[in-house]
Parts: structure tokens; C-alpha cells; sequence
């Protein structure tokens, strides 16, 4: 094994050793004649791909000082791939990212600041949805422009409505674990449900988002102000021992349970109700599931949903002319008929709030999570370490759910958290 | 009655023409030169992708290095937090638990099948010995998505089978005591095959006349086992043991796979930590320092090793 895979660390030291190999070749453009060439790492590959490579197409053909390439590399993988090529020199001039992963790179220093770019009323970011903006906000300075964001939403599949006679989606949580303990159904009396009435996952949820979003419903919140630890809260622990009653006592919902394999309940018809992404749509139109899109069930003190979030960002290599020609393209992207086209072809909600619902009433996903916008919330924004706070919530969630105790629990993570942000 | 391994010992090739050339002569410093083109290739790709990397990460295990813009000096303070951060008592607790439920089982398993294998009277010897060595030459990531599907406690074939026969085997991956033993278990089943490999070259090294004599004198296969095959086997032994402690404390690409660490951070190993520091949260510094101390960790543990092997060897003779 050793023999053809070098450590790890051996490994890392390469990444750091091809420093020296990669050079100082400048992928920006110089302004010696002819137009600036851009080149722009992004994760989209699906039908949202396509529709991005047409819109810097038609950026490029829009007009003869700017070209920009694109070069695709996947969301779970970018930072194996992104700090090596920053490192050695290689690196892109803008860059897409999931946002949680904005805040850790500005903080080192990774990308420009767009401050100015936002005081330019030509650039098209007033109209921003603000969820959007803050989650590209990183002690008060603006890193980035979002080309995502868009809120978790229940997905409940019809079909196993129609059978128990539910007619409408939950509204509140007490109406969500009735509805949910009408569809549990245990057949053969194992204390083991075949079906379930939700799938909530407990650790490594869709984008992070689904314990946040039950917080904010309880009043409560993880990091505020990118500083501030409040995750030890009378609220919290309401909303914890509600879902503790909920998931392992009326077991309205597997434990044990993470994002990958929720999908996978949900998508093979095992669970009636699921909080997901834009891409269960899809999914669930894969696997024959009849579905129906509705906002989170508003908990005892909020309606909100923890937002999932992609934003681009002009990194430092980027040189002066690079920079100029990057935000040339982030207003054509954002301006409002892009934002539409960008809206549909990818199946999020538009980032403006100044489009309608019915402007994109082509495609009714888009349609449905657009009513649901001024729900999301962003996920941890301007907090730097999200990894190891992502990590406490995981382990805070998961062993509350395996009922050990939550006051504890909850003293734990707070002093955990305040560690990896303070 | 006391057995010798037969040691082979290097033996210096005799000159050409049966004339000694002197160290450092005119032919010796064209052999050198030769010797040393041949080298070169090799060396040259060593110095560029190990020995310049290596410098380099010890270099940035000195200063707080992200990857990209300036890097300050910071001295030790790289090292301190690597022996202060209570994250990384975990990880190495959850390295050594690793090692320890690994190395045994892998080694004893490819043990055992290769002294079977090595019975002239089993059937089939050439197909079981290539089945057995497959698992090695599959990518462990691979291995690893495999083995997540097969136990899945939803849509995994292990647990529909078990089921059958009216056994649960649960959601084990989840379980923070049960997390570790299925990682361990899939490196073990992925990688026995290459020790075992290693143990049947050991074994068909041993001469046939030993067994032979040992049985003369009335020695039942227990202690033919005891008295000719372990001490002769003691140097294989040695190194697949060495090797199999490494591949532990190096443990990362299952783990990162099937539990990315968890539950609650039960499989969280120091690579993974190496891993999360470096690219997750872009604090190559500590992430260069934490490798260091592992490799010297490591190199120690190689050492005692090999210390113990060599003294036992001693002492047999």
C-alpha cells in the first residue's frame, strides 16, 4: 500500500513543493494589445453548466476587451484542487465555490476585495437578495458575488399523501410530526417503521442546513455576527428535545440517518416528507416520485430556512486589468434579464429580489422555491473555521439524537465553537 | 535441538579479469560513473518529488503558511499546538485504536491463508491465490464505496442476506463503537492479500529438508510450525509487520470515504486531521508540522520494531 501511495503528508508537501515548479506564468491577461483573457473555475455540470457556458459566451461576444475561459471543477473536490494551483501560481482568476467555503480563503488573503465594486450603482448588486450578499461578507468587506442561494424546502411525495388522506403539506412543526406520525407506518409491529413519515438527517445534512434551519424555527442561531457563539440557548434546547421526542421516541424519522442516505429515503418512496435542495426535483422525477415542493414548517418562534449557497470571487493573482474585466462580467451575469435566464437554466431561485415569481413561472420548481426566498437564511456567514463549527453541530445533533443528554451537549459545542472561532 | 536460518549473505562480485581494482582507481571512477547514470533517472525524480517536498514541508512547519500570499516565521509554534490541541489526543487515540485492530488481524489473516495456500495438496492453489490478491489491486476509495453499499442498513445486499437468516447487522457505520472495526475491516480485507503475498515467497524460501528433518525427529506439525517456519519466516515477518503498521498509521483514503471522520469524530485519524488542517482549513504550517511529527513517530516505531525483530532473531540462533 505504502509502496505506490505516498502519505499524505507526503503529498502535501508536494503540493507545496510544486511551487517551485509551477512558475510565475500569469494566466491574466496583459495590456499589451488585444483583449484581457479571464479564465473561471466553476462546479456546474449539469443542465445549470450549459446555461453558465452560454452565458459567458455571450458575455465574450458582447463585446471585444474581455475573454473568458472556463474550466470545470467539481464543488466536493475544489479545494484539493484550488489551493495547489493558488499556491503554485496557476491559479484562476475567478472562482466558484460553495459560500460556507468564501469566508476561510478572504480571510488568508486569497481573494480581491469587491467593496467598490458593490458602491458602483452600474454593477447590478443592489438589487441583490441581502441573504446573499452577507453570506459573502467577511468582517464588513464584500469578497464575492453569489451565483446561488437558495433555501431549503420540504419535499413531500403526493402519493403517500393521497393514501393516509393528507391533503396539504405541514404548516407549522406540530402540524409536521402529526402529519409525520400519520405516514409512519409499522406493518409487521417490529418497533422498525418500513415507511416513514420524514427522513431527518442527523449528522452531514443537505448543505449543513438542516439543524440550522430548526434552530432559527426555535428562536435560536449557531454564530452571530461571525463571532458571537449563541448555540447554548434555552431556545436550542427546546428545539433539541422537541426533535429528540419527535425522531427517536415517535420515531417519525430513522436515526443514524445523514444527507446522502435522506435523499435516499426519500427517492426510493421510504420516507413521505424530506427537507432538500433544487435538485431533489430532479432526483425525485428520476425515481417516479410524485412530489410537491413547500417552504420549512415555521417552528414556534420563526419561519426560516438555512440557505445553500454558491458564490464567485476575483482571486489575488488576478492582476489589476483582470480584476476590472472579472467585475465587467459580474454585472452582465447579475443584470436583471441574466439573472433570469441564470434563474431558469439552473433551476435556483433568481438572486435578485426585484424578479418575480411569475417572471419565471416556466418552471414551476424555480417558481415554487422563489415564493420561499425570503425565507433563507445564510449558512455560518463571515465565520472563517466553518469546518470544525459544522463539525461540533454535527456531533451535538447526532448524540442528542441517540439521547444522550442536551444541556451538556449543548455546553459542549458552545465552548467548542467558541474555540474554532475565537 | 536448535535450527540456523540459512542466512544469505552479500558476497561482493569478483573482479573482472580476477584483478583487484583499487578503491577510487581509474576503473572503480568509471563504474561510479556509470552506476551513477544509471541512477540518475531515479534519483533525479526522488530529489524533485520527495527529498525538495520534504525540505520544503519542513520549511512551512515553521511558519503559518495558507498556500498563497506571505508566510510568516512563527518557530515552534506549529509543534506547540500539535502537543497542546485536545482534537489531536482524539486522533491519535482513534490512530492507535486503528493500528491495533488492523495491523494483527491483516497480518495473522495473510499468515494463516499463506501457509494454507502453501499446502502442495490443496486444489486450485493458482486461482485461490489470485482471488485472495485482487482486493490489493482495487483502489481502496473504491473498495471503500463498495463496502459502504454492501453493508448499508436501507439498500445494502449484506444486510438483505443476513436478514434471511434473521440477523441485523444495523446502521455500522453510525455506531461510534462499531465505526472503526468496519474501516479497519475493509483495509484489512483490501490489503491482506499483498502481505500474503509476501509470506508465500517467505515460505517457499524455507527448504524442504528442514521440514523433513524436523519430522525425523518426531516434531508434530505444531512445532514444525513453531520451531522451523517461524524463526526462518522471522525477517518476513519483520518487514510485513513494519509495512502493515505504517499502512495504519497512514489510514485515510476508507475513512475519508465511508465516515469522513465520524461518528462524533470516532474515526477521525491523524491524516484525516492532516488532511482537514492542510486543505480545509487552509493551515498548511500545522498541517506540514502535524506530518512531520508523525513521520518521526513513525520512523521510531519502524525502529523499535526492527529492534526487537533483530534481538529475537539473536536469540534463536
Amino acid at each position: 500500500m505504502t509502496r505506490n501511495r505516498l502519505t499524505l503528508g507526503l503529498a502535501l508537501a508536494l503540493a507545496i513543493g510544486l511551487t517551485a515548479c509551477g512558475g510565475d506564468d500569469d494566466s491574466s491577461g496583459d495590456s499589451a494589445g488585444g483583449p484581457v483573457e479571464l479564465t473561471f473555475w466553476h462546479g456546474y455540470t449539469e443542465a445549470d453548466g450549459d446555461v453558465l457556458e452560454q452565458l459567458v459566451d455571450d458575455f465574450n461576444a458582447s463585446q471585444d476587451e474581455v475573454v473568458i475561459s472556463t474550466e470545470i471543477n467539481p464543488w466536493d473536490v475544489i479545494d484539493d484542487t484550488l489551493l495547489p494551483a493558488l499556491s503554485a501560481g496557476n491559479g484562476p482568476d475567478i472562482v466558484a465555490m460553495p459560500a460556507e467555503r468564501l469566508p476561510v480563503y478572504a480571510d488568508r488573503g486569497a481573494f480581491v476585495e469587491l467593496d467598490d465594486f458593490y458602491d458602483d450603482p452600474d454593477s447590478n448588486t443592489a438589487q441583490l437578495n441581502p441573504g446573499a450578499v452577507e453570506m459573502v461578507t467577511v468582517e464588513g468587506t464584500r469578497y464575492g458575488v453569489p451565483t446561488g442561494f437558495v433555501p431549503l424546502a420540504m419535499f413531500y411525495n403526493k402519493a403517500l399523501f393521497a393514501a393516509a388522506g393528507i391533503t396539504e403539506p405541514p404548516a407549522t412543526w406540530d402540524d409536521w410530526v402529526e402529519t409525520a406520525r400519520a405516514l409512519t407506518v409499522d406493518q409487521n409491529g417490529d418497533g422498525t417503521p418500513e415507511q416513514y413519515g420524514a427522513a431527518i438527517p442527523d449528522h452531514a445534512t443537505v448543505a449543513n442546513g438542516v439543524w440550522p434551519s430548526l434552530f432559527y424555527g426555535g428562536g435560536g442561531d449557531i454564530v452571530e455576527g461571525g463571532t458571537d457563539v449563541v448555540i447554548d440557548s434555552p431556545e436550542n434546547r427546546a428545539t433539541l428535545e422537541f426533535w429528540y421526542q419527535a425522531i427517536a421516541v415517535d420515531k417519525i424519522s430513522p436515526t443514524g440517518v445523514d444527507g446522502i442516505a435522506g435523499d435516499g429515503l426519500f427517492s426510493s418512496g421510504k420516507a413521505a416528507m424530506y427537507l432538500g435542495g433544487p435538485w431533489m426535483a430532479s432526483i425525485s422525477e428520476e425515481n417516479g416520485i410524485d412530489y410537491g415542493i413547500a417552504p420549512v414548517p415555521a417552528g414556534p418562534q420563526a419561519q426560516a430556512a438555512s440557505a445553500i449557497g454558491v458564490s464567485m470571487a476575483v482571486t489575488e493573482q488576478a492582476g489589476d486589468d483582470a480584476v476590472e474585466a472579472a467585475e465587467q462580467f459580474f454585472s452582465y451575469f447579475l443584470d436583471q434579464e441574466n439573472a433570469v435566464t441564470w434563474s431558469l437554466g439552473s433551476g435556483w431561485p433568481p438572486l435578485r429580489t426585484d424578479v418575480a415569481a411569475d417572471a419565471v413561472a416556466e418552471n414551476p420548481v424555480v417558481a415554487a422555491l422563489t415564493e420561499q426566498a425570503e425565507f433563507g437564511r445564510p449558512l455560518l456567514p463571515g465565520v472563517v473555521n466553518s469546518v470544525d463549527v459544522l463539525t461540533a453541530v454535527d456531533e451535538l445533533t447526532q448524540r442528542a439524537m441517540a439521547g444522550e443528554d442536551i444541556g451538556t451537549l449543548l455546553s459542549e459545542a458552545q465552548a467548542e465553537i467558541e474555540s474554532a472561532v475565537g | 535441538m536448535s535450527l540456523t536460518a540459512p542466512r544469505r549473505r552479500y558476497r561482493p562480485p569478483a573482479p573482472l579479469g580476477g584483478r583487484r581494482v583499487a578503491p577510487g582507481g581509474r576503473r572503480g571512477g568509471r563504474r561510479g560513473a556509470t552506476a551513477l547514470a544509471f541512477l540518475a533517472p531515479a534519483l533525479l525524480i526522488l530529489t524533485v518529488f520527495v527529498a525538495w517536498p520534504m525540505l520544503s514541508a519542513l520549511r512551512t512547519s515553521f511558519t503559518d503558511a495558507s498556500g498563497f500570499g506571505e508566510a510568516e516565521w512563527v518557530g515552534f509554534d506549529n509543534y506547540v499546538q500539535v502537543f497542546t490541541d485536545p482534537d489531536l489526543f482524539d486522533a491519535v487515540r482513534n490512530t492507535l485504536w486503528y493500528t491495533v485492530l488492523f495491523t494483527p488481524t491483516a497480518v495473522i489473516a495473510a499468515l494463516v491463508l499463506a501457509l494454507v495456500l502453501n499446502s502442495p495438496a490443496l486444489p486450485f492453489r493458482g486461482f485461490f491465490r489470485t482471488a485472495l490478491f485482487v482486493p490489493f489491486v482495487v483502489s481502496l476509495a473504491v473498495a471503500a464505496y463498495a463496502w459502504t453499499y454492501l453493508i448499508d442498513p436501507q439498500v445494502g445486499l449484506l444486510n438483505h442476506w443476513l436478514g434471511g437468516v434473521g440477523l441485523q447487522l444495523g446502521n455500522v457505520l453510525e455506531d461510534p463503537q462499531l465505526a472503526m472495526p468496519a474501516v479497519a475491516l475493509v483495509a484489512v480485507w483490501k490489503n491482506f492479500g499483498f502481505y500474503l503475498v509476501i509470506f508465500l515467497a517467505g515460505l517457499q524460501d524455507i527448504p524442504g529438508s528442514l521440514y523433513e528433518a524436523a519430522k525425523v525427529d518426531g516434531a508434530g506439525p505444531w512445532r514444525r510450525f513453531t520451531n522451523v517456519t517461524l524463526p526462518l519466516l522471522s525477517n518476513t515477518l519483520a518487514f510485513v509487520l513494519v509495512f502493515a503498521m505504517i499502512a495504519a498509521l497512514q489510514a485515510f483514503d476508507q475513512i475519508y470515504v465511508m465516515t469522513g471522520g465520524g461518528p462524533y469524530g470516532n474515526t477521525q485519524t491523524i491524516v484525516m486531521e492532516i488532511y482537514e488542517s492542510g486543505f480545509r482549513k487552509l493551515e498548511l504550517g500545522f498541517a506540514s508540522a502535524l506530518s512531520y511529527v508523525l513521520l518521526i513517530a513513525t520512523l521510531l516505531l519502524s525502529v523499535l520494531q526492527f529492534v526487537f525483530f533483530g534481538r529475537r532473531e539473536k536469540d534463536t540462533q
